[in-house]
């Protein structure tokens, strides 16, 4: 049970997406600018080494493919880019050259992944699309095939199935789908699935909305790639059994969450507007809420008596300073104008939680697909954490408890 | 600055437009029918209010709402029956009865919570009512009770 490891990578800037190298000794990050940042670890320090600078617009999402040691990235430029290690003519240095992808959309790029094989890529986008890039060697360059049908609305998320076909993608219409991107060229012919048996491209295998609506914010097959996880912004998380034909929809008391992983088949990390990473377990019977990877209680004792708390609230964020400032003024007449000397506004506003604002992003860290050990989180306070997936602090805020009804699929 | 072209509905002129329906399904039931649900609700409401079952009276209320467009009567009659039963509870009574709701029914009280707030002086409407009801059940219900009466598009 080991605490997370946290570092903090900036003070000001949000880190919007991060993305590992293989062996766990590099991270590329955006700090919500139109650079990519690599950092290197040293000890317990990341050190800044590299900046890759190609996108005119902020940066969207970021993924390093372990096999290839690729990095992708896309960017509300409605662009994205390959970028690949080579040697420098001049001074024979390792440096990052990007390759031109063919998009052809023409609002931003909201989100790119690997597939399982590395051999395509999925960007999704504002344009009611998601383009599937393969290479193409004659032009030296990738080349897209979209998939818009029946996308309604900006594409958020998505993520690959193993077999190196499907994809799952959540979308601000308020769908989870999951798609075949099967490219004739790239692609052997899938094996038949719980999600079909003839897969041509653009085939749709499933669409699953949560009850009451909400974009979804994150999709995540697991890692048997038969059953699917998505967040919606309803506060809800949902787990598909295509088979079932079930959805388990567990409606949280919490904040919105916006990024889910798979550990193992029966176990998913979810992330969001509330700041700590709960775990959901459950199996064809049944899904809930089992604890969050984060101790907001221990850290309040360990941190020492913080004014502006008092005790702890059963509403999650409610009683929070903002919340108390206003309270304060409507029912004492006292103002507590920001700037003004009389409280120490910095440590009245401290959450409890390690991440101090939104996570952005969960990922995986170390362990295998079916058996991850440790996640890796970013979130909007700057800070990178690594978290024991096996740390599991129960939740008993009695507010806090998930509730679950179980959904038939029309 | 001449700021008028914002308020040129653009949509009009996209041929591939998002239309709202496309984001919730409608309501089953036709006008008439919802509009008779809901009378015959209200009056089960008043058996059950006479008899001090208010977690039964609401449950009536929340179950099956009428929502979408083109129910308007309906869903004014359903927010007056409520508004009865929430004007007929004991303040001390609201955690227990917010408790013994289903999570469903909770989402569909926040909708009407936040409804009511918004028609001020309408019916017997009442401001504190509604946020000492609304302070009980965001207690009992936490904030995701909150976001889902904002991101549900099943407008009551």
């Amino acid at each position: 049970m080991a605490p997370p490891e946290v570092f903090s990578l900036s003070q000001q800037s949000p880190v919007t997406c991060h993305a590992f190298n293989a062996d766990r000794t590099q991270v590329a990050v955006s700090l919500k600018s139109n650079e990519v940042r690599i950092y290197a670890r040293q000890g317990n320090d990341w050190n800044h080494i590299d900046t890759l600078t190609e996108h005119d617009k902020p940066i969207t999402s970021i993924d390093w493919a372990p096999k290839s040691n690729r990095i992708v990235t896309s960017a509300q430029d409605r662009n994205a880019y390959v970028w690949q290690q080579s040697p420098d003519p001049q001074t024979g240095h390792m440096v990052w050259k990007p390759t031109l992808v063919l998009l052809r959309i023409n609002r931003a790029a909201t989100f790119v992944r690997w597939s399982p094989n590395e051999d395509k890529f999925a960007v999704a986008s504002g344009a009611r699309a998601i383009a599937i890039c393969s290479f193409d060697p004659e032009g030296d360059w990738w080349v897209s095939r979209l998939l818009k049908k029946p996308i309604r609305s900006t594409v958020l998320s998505v993520d690959w199935h193993p077999n190196n076909v499907l994809l799952a993608a959540g979308s601000a219409d308020m769908k989870a789908r999951v798609f075949s991107a099967y490219i004739k060229d790239v692609d052997k012919r899938p094996a038949p699935s719980v999600w079909g048996e003839k897969l041509p491209f653009n085939t749709i295998c499933g669409e699953y909305a949560s009850t009451s609506g909400g974009w979804v914010h994150g999709v995540a097959f697991s890692p048997s790639g038969d059953v699917l996880a998505f967040v919606s912004h309803d506060s809800s998380i949902n787990i598909v059994y295509p088979g079932g034909p079930a959805i388990y929809s567990i409606k949280l008391s919490i904040l919105p969450l916006v990024t889910v992983t798979f550990t193992t088949e029966e176990s998913v990390v979810a992330a969001g507007h509330d700041c700590q990473p709960f775990v959901f377990a459950g199996n064809q019977g049944g899904w809930e809420l089992i604890g969050s990877l984060d101790d907001p209680q221990s850290n309040k004792s360990s941190g020492g008596a913080r004014s502006g708390f008092g005790a702890p609230s059963p509403v999650g964020r409610l009683n929070s300073a903002a919340f108390n400032t206003f309270r304060n003024a409507a029912e004492r007449g006292i103002s507590n104008v920001p700037g003004s000397p009389t409280a120490s506004s910095a440590t009245e506003s401290e959450l409890f939680t390690v991440h101090q604002n939104t996570i952005t992003s969960v990922r995986p860290y170390e362990g295998v697909p079916g058996n991850i050990t440790k996640v890796s989180t970013s979130g909007v306070d700057g800070k990178l954490v690594i978290w024991d997936v096996n740390a599991i602090t129960p939740v008993t805020a009695a507010g806090l408890a998930g509730k679950m009804n179980k959904l038939h699929v029309r | 600055m001449d700021v008028n072209f914002r308020k040129i509905d653009i949509d009009q002129y996209d041929e591939d437009a998002l239309l709202d329906t496309e984001l919730y399904e409608s309501d089953p039931r036709d006008p008439a029918q919802a509009l008779n649900d809901t009378k015959q609700n209200a009056a089960a409401v008043r058996s059950s209010l006479s008899r001090n079952d208010y977690v039964g009276a609401l449950t009536l209320v929340l179950e099956n709402a009428p929502y979408g467009p083109n129910v308007e009567e309906a869903k004014n009659l359903n927010l007056q029956t409520l508004v009865s039963i929430l004007n007929s509870t004991k303040a001390t009574d609201i955690p227990g009865i917010v408790k013994a709701l289903s999570t469903d029914a909770q989402d569909t009280l926040m909708k009407y919570l936040y409804k009511g707030m918004a028609l001020p002086g309408w019916g017997d409407v009442s401001g504190s009512v509604l946020l000492g009801w609304h302070e009980k059940l965001t207690e009992v219900a936490g904030t995701g009770c909150i976001v889902r009466a904002m991101t549900d598009r099943r407008l009551v």
